[in-house]
């Protein structure tokens, strides 16, 4: 049985015409690193919240299909349950901070109160989590005045505290400046290995540093299912997401014969560096 | 490390003032007691009363170590006030008692009823100042969750608090993305009415938009998963302050209903 | 079209985050503004579109000095796209969004139908013109507020992080702007930290480091100083890395890449 699995789902947001999710079926496995990667407007946000529980919600219903955990329709689930089984983290900062809690710490341990943890628990979960986070600085600061690397920072901390098994990450660096982003993908590499994560994207360097298996929703369907050469070399994601800079460069090389075509084509700068350096050692 | 009890570098916009008075560290509960009783009896002391409840409160706050913010607050609000007082009650409203002086007629009795009225409104002012100087909002959450009050009213008391920053630091960027999009706002009455759906407007969508996102969120971390959540570095109640509580709440109430009941 | 001449600008007196800053933009440049966060790129952007006044020196923009005219009149000659579209939407539906700023500017009847349908066209909205502008993705909601701008015609163009978090579509489409927009003589100034799309687009870099021009150079010239780059703190697009680990002559973009990489093969 599938950790996390999403079964033909099929849906339409009110007012649409057309499905933003046509029939999407996958399934993931525990401790994996999965990215989805879709172009705008491609239905990641809603696939996001229907992986982590948080749709149907009452208004919002799908046509068809349903999402589960453990062999579990999340609509079986109780709140306490599936919180502590999934989190998600959404990608404007400032919209992911409760709006409860005046400090940093407060932030973090708000999940955790809500679970009517004993506090003994809570403040190890809370200092376990601004350790992992690098938000040990700002514990007693405002969450609504950290730049927005440190609330994502921040909403990443109060998701751990929550101990839960899958993470799922709307394009979780989008809205940050590179270095922050780094910053924040540094950390996100640091995590257990046992810990599951789906991460959901429109570019393709952050999702590299992330993922090690890829899929493709393209046209509310899963296209493409695979490693990261399979699906970003996929036509369909060349087409709706394009190429980094260094597989562009050696998919042009490649058009102007240089490069074998059976020769897999660089994704990476590193990549790139161990493929194109070859030629050079052996002359 | 500090471990989020201490409010050092709370939030700029709270009149929260951090201090180690009796008031701060009383139960925020008892606090709020001292706070009502305070209220009603300034509602039904005359002048006299109110004005000694005045003083007393401006001493207590002195003593702990929030004078200066409280005392700053009471003179901006009650300045205008006790203006606004004199001029309508002293000389604008015919009284059967006005004596002239100079140009002007004056009523005696007006300005009497001009300064029951301010003493009122600056003892309950003060009552509150005294209260939110000495309260950090977050303790007085805390407290609330304590007597197991619905997380729900917790959120509803902590949210406009703690949202009105970013609310308004909003309000200024949607100001300043309308004026560079050439929206006029240095022009007549008229214009700057027809120029606030154009604010408006982003500002109520956004703030639906928060809304929907923010009820994902709380939904995500267990809100309300359960009736009752932990509470961290718990405020100290004692049984003192319990008793004390109600007995100054019966006060209060007391206070409040005898001279209902007397007028009837 | 753009000068500003030796501007210091500080929020707090006697702690400028902005000095000595001298630069001008010609028509039909584009220029990008590059630096680490709290170099004072945003300041800057809000000193040149008048938001902020400078505490010395001068800013004019196509003939008007930013000092003496109102923000909104300053609006005519330089548009400036903020980060967060939703701060500035507020029309029910995506066409009227666009006719805004020119109906502001006095255009009715047919030239502003023709204004708005051009407009639709380039970012790309033609089928979403009816549609409510909350109802369309983020991204979309990013080529409205382009829309709006570009509809008011403005000879200077500022984009502040435009390319962020938009597809390849998208970002063609953004691409296509500011070369025309570079082709009918405007001035487009971009605030990016996106290098790659620095790299594609800019004809020169101004690199802003503790509130001071760092760096004021043609693009290849600047990211091929590797020092200077460094001290500025900005990343270099990946295949400029690659053609240096290659020893290729720079290339900037991947065709230039490409083209450098095949010239050597067939050497």
């Amino acid at each position: 049985m599938a950790l996390l699995e999403v079964h033909d789902l099929v849906f339409l947001f009110p007012r649409a015409k057309t499905a933003v999710l046509d029939g999407v079926s996958l399934s993931v496995e525990r401790g994996e690193r999965v990215a989805i990667l879709a172009p705008n407007a491609g239905g990641k946000t809603t696939l996001a919240r229907w992986l982590a529980g948080l749709l149907p919600d009452g208004v919002l219903k799908a046509e068809r299909g349903h999402v589960s955990m453990d062999g579990k329709d999340w609509t079986e689930w109780h709140i306490a349950e599936r919180s502590a089984a999934i989190q998600y983290v959404g990608q404007v900062p400032s919209q992911q901070m409760t709006g409860c809690a005046f400090t940093v710490f407060e932030e973090i341990a708000f999940g955790p109160c809500n679970l009517a943890l004993p506090e003994a628990e809570i403040r190890a979960r809370v200092d376990e989590a601004m350790t992992v986070c690098n938000l040990r600085h700002l514990v007693d600061r405002d969450p609504f005045t950290l730049s927005g690397g440190e609330q994502q920072r921040l909403s990443i901390a109060a998701a751990l505290a929550m101990k839960p098994r899958v993470l799922v990450l709307d394009e979780p660096t989008s809205n940050l400046d590179p270095e922050s982003r780094d910053d924040l993908l540094a950390q996100l590499e640091l995590l257990p290995g046992e810990l599951t994560i789906v991460v959901l994207e429109v570019a393709l360097r952050p999702s590299l540093a992330l993922a090690d298996r890829f899929l493709l929703l393209d046209g509310g369907r899963i296209a493409a299912d695979g490693s990261a050469l399979d699906v970003l070399t996929h036509p369909r994601c060349i087409e709706t997401l394009g190429m980094t800079a260094i597989t562009e460069a050696a998919w042009r090389i490649q058009g102007a014969g240089g490069w074998e075509s059976g020769r897999p084509l660089p994704l990476t700068l590193d990549d790139a560096l161990q493929t194109l350096k070859v030629p050079d050692a052996v002359r | 490390m500090a471990s989020g009890s201490k409010q050092e570098a709370g939030k700029q916009s709270l009149l929260f003032t951090p201090g180690e008075s009796l008031l701060h560290k009383a139960n925020p509960l008892t606090s709020l007691v001292i706070m009502l009783w305070m209220i009603s009896a300034a509602a039904v002391l005359p002048t006299a009363g109110t004005a000694i409840l005045v003083l007393a409160a401006i001493t207590v706050s002195m003593a702990t170590g929030v004078g200066k913010r409280s005392v700053k607050r009471l003179l901006l609000t009650m300045t205008p006030i006790g203006v606004a007082l004199i001029v309508v009650h002293g000389l604008l409203i015919e009284r059967p008692d006005e004596t002239n002086i100079g140009f002007i007629a004056v009523s005696p009795d007006g300005l009497d009823y001009a300064l029951k009225v301010f003493m009122r409104v600056a003892a309950m002012l003060m009552a509150t100042l005294l209260f939110v100087t000495t309260t950090h909002p977050s303790e007085m959450l805390k407290a609330l969750d304590q007597r197991g009050v619905p997380p729900g009213v917790g959120y509803l008391v902590a949210s406009p608090l703690l949202l009105i920053e970013p609310f308004s630091d909003r309000a200024k960027a949607i100001r300043d993305a309308q004026r560079v999009r050439g929206l006029d706002l240095t022009g007549s009455w008229k214009a700057r009415i027809t120029a606030l759906p154009v604010l408006l407007m982003p500002l109520i969508t956004l703030a639906l938009s928060d809304l929907d996102q923010r009820a994902s969120i709380l939904s995500g971390r267990a809100f309300r998963a359960y009736p009752r959540r932990t509470v961290i570095n718990a405020p100290h109640d004692s049984t003192f302050q319990v008793w004390f509580r109600r007995i100054l709440l019966a006060i209060a109430i007391l206070q409040l209903g005898i001279p209902l009941l007397w007028r009837f | 079209m753009l000068s500003v001449d030796d501007v210091t600008f500080s929020y707090v007196a006697g702690a400028p985050v902005l000095a000595d800053i001298d630069f001008k933009v010609a028509a039909g440049e584009v220029v990008a503004i590059v630096g680490r966060n709290g170099a004072g790129k945003s300041t800057l952007l809000r000193l040149l579109n008048g938001l902020y006044q400078p505490e010395t020196g001068a800013i004019i923009v196509a003939g008007n000095a930013t000092s003496d005219t109102p923000v909104h009149v300053l609006a005519r000659s330089i548009g400036t796209v903020f980060q967060a579209p939703e701060q500035q939407i507020f029309n029910p539906r995506v066409r009227d969004e666009i006719a805004f700023g020119p109906k502001q500017l006095g255009l009715t009847g047919a030239a502003l139908e023709a204004r708005v349908a051009e407009v639709l066209e380039r970012i790309g909205l033609l089928a979403e013109a009816d549609a409510h502008p909350l109802d369309i993705d983020q991204s979309a909601r990013r080529m409205v507020a382009i829309g709006s701008v570009l509809a008011m015609q403005p000879p200077i163009l500022l984009l502040d992080e435009a390319q962020r978090g938009l597809d390849k579509a998208a970002i063609n489409r953004l691409s296509t702007i500011i070369e025309t927009e570079k082709a009918r003589g405007t001035a487009v100034i971009l605030v990016c930290h996106d290098m790659d799309f620095v790299a594609r687009q800019a004809d020169r870099v101004l690199g802003l480091a503790g509130g001071r021009l760092a760096a004021d150079l043609p693009t290849e010239a600047f990211f091929t100083d590797a020092e200077l780059t460094a001290s500025i703190g900005v990343e270099v697009p990946d295949v400029l890395a690659l053609s240096a680990a290659l020893g290729l002559p720079p290339a900037l973009t991947p065709a230039a890449f490409a083209e450098a990489f095949m010239a050597r093969e067939q050497a």
